[in-house]
């Protein structure tokens, strides 16, 4: 494998890494295992659960089914790295209120998840952030505290910005 | 047993969880995150075949040393896993961590690869060459009870692990009962699903000289058991850690092959190994639950009053017995419970646990329940529209009725208290049943059929000694154990033997020694899931750690609360008759002396200690029973309305209520999570979920997108309404409440669908009510006209 092995640059988290890392080898896992930052979770690693839901240039992705070469020059954040985000900070806050997590595996990737619902439809109503949330699966919450969570945050910032 | 609040953060409290911010910012401790230095990872080979003997194994030359077969662990001295039950007649299966020469189910473990990483042991695992000799397959319960069907243990007469026969001859009543309702009705094979596969980390700890297993456990002290006995090794040699946990729902309460060989390879090559459970590896591997099949009989008067429930019963528990619970748990607590929450006289049940060739049964939240609550719920249905009732009117007319509490049942189940009919009556008012059955009457624009369906169940939780004793299993609870301590500088660790993967204990056990004590939640630590650090447990599972380890935690946190009044006083100069401790504080009138400054005393300035105290000091390990042993009675009463379209089959549910009664709740938030995470995995069961096998026993599932588990859009926004009756036998009045949630939702779905379909004179009996069953119910309806 290592004869194989590409040399990539990123910025992770906003610090920048270079590593030497095998083709095959997912998003998901370097990350976990040579970045150490095992917030972010896998539950399938093809593609459905969205447990490692991670941002890639800002956007929403699956760090399971991306390679990490395809990372190269791209900037990525994990659940970690939005300790400082406001929109996280608020969703955080939230999902504790409401029960939104239970065992707390699905959690980063939710909550990578939700947070593109708020900032992307503030208009949402319960149908909807349930269909915009409906690339991540979640076995212990049964959704409701999740749902409440992020309807929650909607409408505190709608009612902060009327 | 003392007073309960609402407000406050003690028992009752409404508060946010203390394990969710670390969870929230992705810094859990989950076992797939632990590196250890120099550690491998491990990938097996599995078998691709149902039933098999195995002929030879090649391993490639330059891979010598990095696999491992059964020849090599039993050279070690590894044994089989025996699940054994001391039920009469039962046969036991010798489970080799590695195929023994023989492979039973597709996914059992044959060989294991090691390497530095888990895509190049895979590699490893694709170079083996293991050659099958094929044998015929048992790949339906029904048929492998046939005369003449394929042995999957050759030593066995037949592939049975165990027949059970309940209650008696009810001959006359089937002569005489002027209604008499039979049904054939079946569920499918599930997959449990945690998010979080299982994974284990093993190494041997040099310094203080034992084997240590990090694993994803629901029951760390059984799974060290299990492992002393399988590896040889005595149990102080072995430590087995649970750590973050990404749910169990019975899918983590078992000892895995899995862990034996993790536990041998770390001792054999001397250094840390991990095993990761993948997707696919349980979607295959670990497909074990809730496959059950009945032949039902219901006698009734022209009331729909029951007179007798007659039955037999077949559960798949798949190729081998799974320590502890055994194949036989499932299907003779079948015989044990299929009365329900009813009170009827006249019962017979007859079960057999079948061996087939697939992976073996671990009991999934509700056990045995969720599939016999589908069974005699449609039985009840099945009356009522024989006798012209409306089916919860014929519930009323059979549940146990709050004046009999406690009641013991037709098979001796000790009911402790409630109002299950209460719970029948606040359902038909909450889902606003005269609305939908107007409804149903003035017909859907868009063709759309209306149903409505209930279901009410009690769950037995917090298991006792003697019902387990009977089952005569490798686990029996006794007296659960809580140590607290008070730290030197007036906080509180608590440590129990159970384990939390969701279920909140951080918070809730907290809130249970708070209200005990008053020492704020934020000064209380608890260590859990950790056999160097906990008294023995037999772990989470049956709904039980709040009622016993809760009620653990509060007799040793009483017994603490003594003595710090005790020191309190002495330290006031006040008599212990005339102190109370109240917020965090012993007071005697106007004086007051924290448990803080008491702790400072015990530790720090033991020359102020009266000198009469007690030696003890500030730690104390309690045990706990409940005032009975047959454990707590929790019940609900489902109602669900659900839109049928009898075109393409799709169900929709529009409305869910549950009304249910968990006793005394130590946080109604965590109580309502459970409930609404077991109705979400309830109508994953009802709607969804089925791991499919074709007659050669291979599973036809093997990814999300052909194992379907309920997402966001398929769940609905369930409205719980909650009664409370205390338990009288237990502290605080609490009762288990963990796995109620998933025991309803597809009998009352079920309900629901077929008086939907009832203008179509067609039912449906069995789960999951996918699109294809329904519309083959009505095509042979309509084929039959």
């Amino acid at each position: 494998m290592s004869a194989h092995a590409k040399i990539i640059s990123l910025t992770v988290n906003g610090t920048r890494v270079e590593a030497s890392v095998p083709p095959r080898q997912h998003l998901g896992d370097f990350l976990r295992e040579r970045e150490l930052l095992t917030g972010t979770h896998l539950g399938c690693e093809h593609g459905v659960c969205g447990a490692c839901t991670i941002l890639i240039d800002g956007e929403p992705a699956r760090s399971c089914i991306t390679f990490a070469v395809a990372c190269d020059g791209r900037s990525v954040t994990t659940v970690e790295g939005l300790d400082d985000d406001p929109v996280a900070t608020e969703l955080r806050e939230a999902f504790s209120a409401e029960h939104g997590l239970q065992c707390g595996f699905c959690t980063p990737g939710m909550l990578v998840a939700a947070r593109d619902v708020v900032l992307r439809r503030p208009d949402a109503d319960n149908p909807a952030i349930r269909t915009a949330m409906s690339g991540n699966l979640c076995r212990c919450t049964g959704y409701v505290g999740i749902v409440n969570a992020i309807r929650r945050v909607i409408d505190a910032r709608n009612t902060n910005a009327g | 047993m003392g007073e309960v609040s609402t407000a406050g953060s003690g028992v009752g409290a409404r508060v946010r969880r203390k394990e969710d911010d670390r969870l929230l910012r992705g810094r859990g401790r989950f076992v797939g995150d632990i590196a250890l230095v120099g550690m491998k990872d491990l990938a097996f080979v599995r078998s691709p075949v149902a039933h098999a003997t195995i002929t030879g194994i090649e391993i490639p030359e330059e891979h010598r040393g990095a696999v491992f077969t059964w020849a090599d662990l039993a050279a070690g001295g590894v044994k089989p896993i025996r699940a054994v039950s001391g039920l009469p007649g039962f046969k036991v299966s010798e489970q080799p961590a590695l195929a023994d020469g023989k492979v039973r189910f597709v996914g059992e473990p044959v060989a294991v690869c090691v390497a530095a990483t888990r895509a190049e042991a895979e590699d490893i695992a694709a170079s083996v060459f293991v050659d099958y000799a094929e044998l015929p397959v048992n790949s339906d319960m029904l048929e492998a009870v046939t005369p003449g069907a394929p042995k999957v243990h050759d030593h066995w007469p037949d592939n049975v692990f165990l027949e059970t026969n309940v209650g008696g001859n009810i001959a006359e009543i089937a002569a005489t009962a002027p209604v008499k309702v039979s049904r054939t009705i079946r569920t499918a094979r599930q997959c449990m699903v945690p998010l979080e596969g299982k994974g284990v980390v093993a190494h041997w700890d040099r310094h203080v000289e034992q084997l240590v297993l990090t694993t994803s456990t629901q029951m760390p002290h059984i799974v060290r058991a299990g492992l002393s006995e399988c590896l040889d090794l005595d149990q102080g040699l072995i430590r087995v850690v649970a750590p973050d946990v990404g749910g169990g729902f019975g899918w983590k309460g078992l000892l895995q092959p899995e862990e034996i060989v993790a536990a041998w390879i770390a001792m054999r090559l001397d250094r840390p190994v991990r095993w990761t459970e993948d997707r696919r590896e349980h979607l295959v591997a670990a497909a074990n639950a809730r496959e059950h099949h009945y032949e039902i009989t219901a006698y009734a008067d022209a009331r729909g009053r029951l007179l007798g429930i007659e039955a037999d019963a077949w559960v798949d528990a798949g190729a081998y017995s799974v320590y502890p619970f055994s194949a036989c748990l499932e299907a003779a607590q079948v015989g044990s419970i299929l009365p329900g929450p009813y009170d009827f006289a006249h019962y017979r049940c007859r079960t057999f646990s079948v061996c087939t060739n697939k992976p073996p049964i671990v009991p999934y939240r509700g056990v045995a329940r969720t599939g016999v609550c589908f069974a005699m719920e449609q039985m009840i249905d099945a009356v009522a529209d024989a006798v012209g009732r409306e089916p919860w009117q014929v519930r009323l007319e059979n549940l146990v009725p709050p004046e009999k509490m406690p009641f013991d049942n037709v098979t001796k189940k000790h009911f402790d208290s409630g109002d299950y009919p209460e719970s029948v009556r606040r359902a038909v008012a909450a889902i606003e049943l005269e609305g939908w059955r107007a409804r149903q009457k003035a017909r859907e624009a868009d063709g759309r059929l209306i149903g409505v369906g209930f279901a009410t169940y009690c769950e037995q939780s917090a298991h006792g000694t003697a019902v387990y004793h009977g089952w005569g299993i490798p686990m029996v609870p006794g007296h659960e154990q809580a140590q607290a301590r008070i730290t030197p500088d007036g906080g509180l660790e608590l440590r129990v033997g159970v384990q939390s993967h969701g279920q909140s204990m951080e918070t809730t056990f907290a809130q249970v020694a708070h209200e005990v004590l008053g020492i704020p939640l934020e000064k209380i630590k608890l260590v859990h899931g950790d056999t160097g650090l906990t008294p023995y447990s037999t772990g989470t599972w049956g709904s039980r750690s709040m009622v016993m380890a809760g009620g653990a935690v509060a007799t040793a946190c009483r017994t603490l609360a003594e003595r710090l009044r005790k020191i309190g006083a002495h330290l006031m100069q006040a008599g212990a008759d005339g102190v109370v401790l109240e917020g965090g504080s012993v007071k005697a009138g106007a004086a007051a002396v924290t448990i803080r400054e008491i702790a400072h005393t015990w530790y720090r300035a033991p020359q102020l200690l009266p000198a009469d105290v007690d030696r003890g000091g500030l730690e104390v390990t309690a045990g706990y029973k409940p005032g009975s042993d047959h454990g707590t009675f929790s019940y609900a009463t489902h109602a669900v309305a659900v839109a049928v379209d009898p075109e393409i089959g799709q169900v929709e549910i529009l409305d869910y209520v549950v009304v249910e009664d968990a006793g005394t709740m130590v946080n109604p938030m965590v109580v309502d999570g459970q409930i609404y995470g077991g109705v979400a995995q309830g109508v994953g069961t009802a709607l969804y979920e089925r791991m499919p096998y074709d007659a050669e026993g291979q599973p036809l599932a093997s990814t999300f997108a052909d194992y379907l588990i309920p997402g966001f859009t398929e769940v609905p926004h369930v409205r719980i309404i909650h009664m409370l009756t205390p338990s009288p036998y237990t502290e605080f009045g609490v009762k288990g409440i963990g796995e109620g949630g998933a025991i309803a939702p597809p009998a009352a779905i079920c309900n629901a669908i077929n008086d939907a379909l009832k203008p179509l004179g067609v039912i449906v009996t069995n789960a999951p009510m996918t699109p294809e069953v329904i519309l083959s119910a009505i095509a042979g309806e309509r084929g039959a006209a």
